[in-house]
Formats: structure tokens, C-alpha cells, sequence
């Protein structure tokens, strides 16, 4: 019946493959990184560059397949773009200012105090959340939320394991 | 000799293998094959949520027993079937699905005596319920198994308040089987459950009389509980799982059984059409199958059906061979105007057939719309399983609440863990090793972690604050994402016993270590009490899940 595979199998080849992306990843980050104490600004740019690194090995980790990744992995490239557009001509775009805004949104969609007979306003919330979901019908939005937070949950995991070992 | 005519001829025209007159074996013919019918069934095992498929899971049956062949086809046969049809013997018919063998002519003899109840029924009966004109077989022929079975159950839920006449049969025929009387009985469709037809159709043949009282006793069960005592207890466990599956399915497979059963008896394709969702409901708009249609909806007209039951059992979403659940544009059958072209679709149909509720618009649109709910709903069930601590909301608007705080804590959670590893960072140095221990940290991290995560969910959420890209020593950003993912590291170390973390590079200040405090006291009883002294303090004490800060 589910037409969902089951997180176990599923999760277990994403997570592999998230996994290693993101260690990638990781080593790159690391390696650019002074030795030294690093200032609280290096902390944060290397903050943002991680948690880039998370969305665009997590987003190739599932591939095209899924709407919110394609559109992940288009953001970051446009993002990336656009760093780089901005770097040459001298200013200093934070990628995070686009999650920053749309959080900003979205408590202002809370606010509202319109009858929800249909669920409206926590549709358009979901639909900022999952990437991608602007532009979908509300079926297909639910999939791409559950895939979506099966995804999360992966990477939660893996991060969190790569923290404790990487502490311990 | 009517009912068993007819019955004969029909069997007649199913596969050899339906062609098993053993008139005395009536009772022990009928024990139905759930391996047939599961086999059968499982050929064609729709995409769909099994609601859906059940409508046609109930024809299924029929079909696979090859008695009744219904146009149904092979659909997967969900709960009710294996339950119900214990008395059935598919084995004496056709195993392997057959298309519906609708005798292709009744004898006009035959026809005279039957055709007033006969044509009503055909209406409600579509899907198979055919009485072949088979002059001089016994009724054991009699190839209602699974399809008769479930018209029967359709018919009395349709039909609720007629059964008191027929439930005055049951007591008489005990041994009869009621599948097999309620198939035969179930070809007289209103009427029969009038019981004025049926009385008259019985009173020409004593063998008739048995399956009507079956027929009647089954749609008594079916109606929930008129209580045929009389019947076996296979036979009634039979129907009322029947009955079950009735108002399980109700939703979606309901009277398509029904539908093209009787009736049409000239037309063996009406097995075919059985796929369609022709509901015995006679105010249902959605027409039948093209063949007995005009007929069946006349008399489906002018049946009352019981609006409860008949409600409950509406829509009926079909699979044909190719499902294509998407498709909301592949509904034909909704389309008012389009009934009669529905018969006779090839077992490879794409279309989704959906069939309007009784006392609903039968407008495409409406359908469509339906089906996109029905749709929605069901993924609704999935991400409630998704999302912990779901399984007791209900309504959508609350359930999207949860969904979407979820994913927000999800992505706070990431965000969280990206700034410890940016402060670890440095130190580390990635290697192969690191990945495998990783797998193995995950396998391990898994359950705990959710365990972890669920039990505070309610509390992780009022303390998350909106989340912003963060530095990690001033104002701790996301204090609240420190505190799940606190906790998530306690549940952790919990499953590995860690003996304790070096403490890393000191950035966080100690106001985490007090909203840890809060929350895990909160939460976590079994876990060590973690004080911000013994974190600064460093004395670290094995068994004690230590927050790394």
C-alpha cells in the first residue's frame, strides 16, 4: 500500500551517502581553517559553510528525483553564483540571510488571526519550510514534506554522531 | 430450475473448470480458496492506498474464483476477503480468474419467470452475480462465492430494512449455504430483498428458496447484526467479516460488485464492466455498465436503499490493470454522460474509475475534487507516523501545526549541530576510519535518538526561538536547539556509555548548560542529572551522559 519506502532501507543508503559528502566537505572546511584559535567570525563563517555543506551533500546525497532537493541544489548554486558575483565586486553576501528572511516571514504568517478552516496559513508555512514548495499542489506537498523530513532526520543523525565522535 | 438454470449456464460459460455440477456437493463446494482468490487478487495489486483497492478487492474474489468472473478483475482482495468467504469452494470453478461468464442467454422461459426480479437485481448485481440458464443443475453450480457474497453484503446494506421477510428463511435452511443462496439470491436485486420477488422466484424452485433465506441471511449479517443464528458459524463469521470488509471498504468498493451482476445476463462482457464502480445504488448517478444499463437503472431507480449503508458504500475508486493514481484527469466514470462507454474496458484500463457518493454532485469536478481529499488524507496518516508524538492529533490544521514545527526543529537541529562542528572542526581530521565509526555511531544513534527526540517534542518547542545564523559566544542563538540537541547527545551517550568527552574548544557559554538543565530534568529521568558544575568542572563520571558543549 505505502508507496513509501521504508525510512530504514532508504535511510540507510541516503545516510551513507550524505555521510560521506558531508565529511568531504567537512575536510574542506577544515583544511581552510587556521590551526589556531579560531576568532568568533571564523567560527560563524565556517557555522555558515558547514551548514551549507549539510543542505548541498544532503540535497545531492537524495539527487533530482525529489522537488525540494532540485530546487536545494539550485538555490545553492545560484547562491554560490552570486557569491561569487559579489565577492568580485567587493561585498559580502551572507547565504543566510535568505533563511534569515524567510524565518522572519513566516512568524509573521503566525500572527494572523484568520479563521483556518482549511489549514491555509500552516500550508503556506509548510510550503516556505520545504524547499521547493511554493509551487506544488498540496498532495504533492505532503510527500515532498515527508521525504523531506526523513531527509532532516537523517542528517540530524549523522551530524550528530560526527559531533559526538568527533568530541569524544 | 430458474436460479439454477441460469446458474448452470453460467457456469457453463466460465471455464471448464467452473463446470462442476455436483448438485449434492453444494455445501462442501463452497469453501472458498483464499489461496485462489489471494493469488488472484495479488495480480493485480494496485499503487493505491489499500482503501481504494478494496473496492475492487471485494469483486476480486469473484473473480478469481472464476465463478463469477467479474470484470473486477484480479483486484487485491483486502481485509474482508479471506475472511469472509470461508464457505466458498473456489476450487470447483475456475481458479484462475475468469472473465465473467454471463450466460449469454437466458431461456426465454426462464427469463419470463425471472426477469422481474432478475432485471432489478441485474441492476444491483452487476458485478457477476449472474444466474446462468441452466436447465436441470442443481444449484450447487452456483458460482455466487465471493462475488454473490459481497453483492449480497452490498445488497442488504443497501437494503437494510427488507431483510425481515428473508430472515424468516433462515431458520429453515440451515444447512445451505448463504454464500452460495445469497449470490443466487442476490440477482434479484431490489425485489429480493422486498422478498416479495424473491418469494416468488423461490416458490418455483425449492432450491431458490435456499438461496434467498442465504442470500437473505447473508444481507441480515451484512446489515450488522440481524443475527443469523442459523448459519453456520463459518457462514456468519463469513458475512459479518463480509460485513466488515463491507464498511471498511465502504468507501470504495461497494455495490461495483453489485452492479452489472445479475442483469446482464446476455452480456458476458458486463464482467468487464463489473471493473467499473457500478454501484447497485439505484439513486446513484454513475451508471452502470453499458450492458444491462438501461435495465439496472431503471430498477435501480426505483429501489430504496437504506441511506446509511448505501452512503457508507459509495465511492469506489477502481484499479485497473494499469493504476495510475495521479491521474485525476483518467476519470472517466465520473463524467455523468459517459456511463454506458465504460462497460467492456480491457483489463489494461488506466483510468481510475471513481464513483459518485450517493447524495453527492457527480459532477468531474467534484470527483476530481473528492479523490485529491482522499489523496491528501492518506498522506496526512503517513506523516503523522513521521512525525512523533502525531499519533493522537487529529484535524488537519492541528497536524500540519505539528508537522511544521517539526520540520523547523528539524532544521534548527541542523543548523545547531553545523555550529558544533564548526567549533570541533578544526581539530579534526576526517579519515575513512571516522566514516566507518560514524556508521557505526549511526546504527547505534538511530533509535535512541528518536526515543530521545519524541519524549520532548512538547518541550523542545517552547523553548526553540526562532532561529538565526548565530555566533556562537554572544547571545546563544537557538537556545532551545541546544537543548534538544543536548539531549539527543545524552540520549546517545546513553546507549554508548561513554566515559566522557574531553571538553572541546570552550566557546559556549554556561546559559546552555542551564536551559540543558531545565530540559533534561525535564525529560530525561534515567539520564544522568548533568549540572553545569560537573560540565565546567570537567569531572566527568562514567554512566553519566556529560552535554558537550
Amino acid at each position: 500500500m505505502n508507496p513509501h519506502p521504508s525510512s530504514c532501507s532508504n535511510g540507510r543508503s541516503i545516510r551513507t551517502r550524505f555521510a560521506r559528502r558531508f565529511l568531504r566537505a567537512l575536510k574542506k572546511i577544515g583544511s581552510k581553517g587556521s590551526s589556531s584559535r579560531p576568532s568568533p567570525r571564523d567560527i560563524s563563517w565556517r557555522c555558515r559553510r558547514v551548514k551549507i555543506a549539510a543542505d548541498a551533500s544532503m540535497a545531492s546525497a537524495v539527487g533530482p528525483r525529489r522537488v525540494w532537493s532540485r530546487t536545494m541544489l539550485n538555490m545553492l548554486r545560484s547562491r554560490s553564483h552570486a557569491c561569487l558575483h559579489a565577492s568580485r565586486l567587493g561585498n559580502s553576501r551572507r547565504p543566510g540571510a535568505d533563511r534569515h528572511a524567510v524565518g522572519k516571514r513566516k512568524r509573521l504568517v503566525l500572527k494572523r488571526k484568520l479563521p483556518n478552516r482549511l489549514g491555509l496559513n500552516q500550508v503556506n508555512q509548510l510550503r516556505r519550510l520545504v524547499p521547493g514548495g511554493e509551487a506544488m499542489d498540496l498532495d504533492i506537498l505532503l510527500d515532498e514534506t515527508a521525504h523531506y523530513i526523513k531527509c532532516l532526520a537523517t542528517q540530524v543523525k549523522v551530524m550528530r554522531s560526527i559531533v559526538d565522535y568527533c568530541s569524544a | 430450475m430458474d436460479m439454477s438454470d441460469k446458474d448452470k449456464l453460467e457456469l457453463d460459460n466460465k471455464s471448464e473448470d467452473c463446470m462442476n455440477y455436483h448438485s449434492s456437493h453444494l455445501p462442501s463446494d463452497w469453501q472458498y480458496d483464499s489461496n485462489n482468490i489471494a493469488n488472484s487478487s495479488t495480480r493485480l495489486i494496485p499503487n493505491e492506498h489499500p482503501m481504494t483497492v478494496c473496492r475492487g478487492g471485494l469483486s476480486a474474489p469473484s473473480c478469481s474464483s472464476g465463478s463469477m468472473a467479474n470484470s473486477f478483475g484480479p483486484t487485491v482482495w483486502q481485509h474482508s476477503q479471506p475472511l469472509g468467504f470461508n464457505g466458498i469452494d473456489v476450487n470447483n470453478y475456475a481458479s484462475t480468474s475468469n472473465p465473467l461468464g454471463f450466460s449469454r442467454g437466458v431461456p426465454g422461459s426462464l427469463r419470463n419467470v425471472v426477469e422481474p426480479g432478475w432485471e432489478a437485481a441485474s441492476s444491483v448485481l452487476k458485478g457477476g452475480l449472474f444466474l446462468p440458464n441452466v436447465p436441470g443443475h442443481s444449484l450447487s453450480q452456483f458460482p455466487a462465492d465471493f462475488s454473490f457474497i459481497e453483492r449480497a453484503a452490498r445488497f442488504s446494506s443497501f437494503s437494510a430494512g427488507n431483510f425481515g421477510d428473508m430472515l424468516n428463511y433462515c431458520g429453515d435452511h440451515h444447512s445451505v449455504r448463504p454464500h452460495l443462496r445469497g449470490g443466487t439470491v442476490m440477482q434479484c436485486p431490489q425485489e429480493a430483498f422486498h422478498g416479495n420477488v424473491m418469494k416468488s422466484v423461490l416458490d418455483g424452485q425449492p432450491q431458490k428458496d435456499e438461496i434467498t433465506v442465504a442470500g437473505m441471511a447473508m444481507g441480515a449479517t451484512l446489515l450488522g447484526g440481524h443475527g443469523p443464528t442459523e448459519w453456520g458459524p463459518s457462514k456468519n463469521e463469513g458475512s459479518v467479516e463480509r460485513s466488515q470488509g463491507v464498511k471498511m471498504c465502504g468507501n470504495e468498493s461497494d455495490e461495483a460488485e453489485f452492479s452489472g451482476g445479475v442483469g446482464d445476463q446476455e452480456e458476458p462482457s458486463l464482467m468487464d464492466t463489473c471493473r467499473e464502480p457500478s454501484s447497485a445504488k439505484g439513486v446513484c448517478s454513475k451508471k452502470r455498465k453499458k450492458s444491462g444499463q438501461g435495465v439496472e437503472s431503471e430498477q435501480a431507480n426505483g429501489v430504496q436503499w437504506p441511506s446509511d449503508e448505501a452512503a457508507k458504500a459509495n465511492s469506489e475508486i477502481q484499479h485497473t490493470g494499469d493504476q495510475n493514481p495521479t491521474s485525476v484527469a483518467n476519470k472517466t466514470t465520473g463524467k455523468p454522460g459517459n456511463q454506458s462507454s465504460k462497460a467492456s474496458d480491457p483489463p489494461k484500463e488506466e483510468y481510475i474509475h471513481v464513483r459518485a457518493r450517493r447524495g453527492q454532485a457527480t459532477n468531474s469536478h467534484s470527483l476530481a475534487e473528492r479523490v485529491r481529499r482522499e489523496k491528501i488524507s492518506e498522506r496526512m496518516k503517513f506523516l503523522q507516523d513521521l512525525v512523533p508524538g502525531c499519533s493522537k492529533v487529529t484535524g488537519k490544521a492541528v497536524m500540519l501545526d505539528e508537522i511544521i514545527n517539526y520540520v523547523q526543529s528539524l532544521q534548527r537541529q541542523v543548523e545547531f549541530l553545523s555550529m558544533k562542528l564548526a567549533a570541533v572542526n578544526p581539530r579534526l581530521d576526517f579519515s575513512i576510519e571516522e566514516l566507518l565509526a560514524k556508521d557505526m555511531f549511526l546504527a547505534r544513534n538511530g533509535p535512541s535518538s528518536t526515543l530521545g527526540f519524541s519524549a520532548h517534542m512538547p518541550i523542545a518547542y517552547p523553548l526553540l526561538p526562532p532561529s538565526q545564523p548565530p555566533a556562537i559566544q554572544p547571545a546563544l542563538p537557538a537556545i532551545g536547539i541546544s537543548s534538544d540537541a543536548m539531549e539527543r547527545n545524552v540520549t546517545s551517550h546513553l546507549t554508548h556509555l561513554s566515559s566522557g568527552y574531553k571538553e572541546p574548544t570552550p566557546q559556549l557559554p554556561n546559559v546552555w548548560e542551564d536551559e540543558l538543565h531545565n530540559v533534561v530534568q525535564m525529560g530525561f529521568s534515567a539520564s544522568a542529572p548533568l549540572s553545569s558544575q560537573d560540565i565546567n568542572s570537567g569531572s566527568l563520571q562514567s554512566g553519566h551522559m556529560k552535554v558537550e558543549l
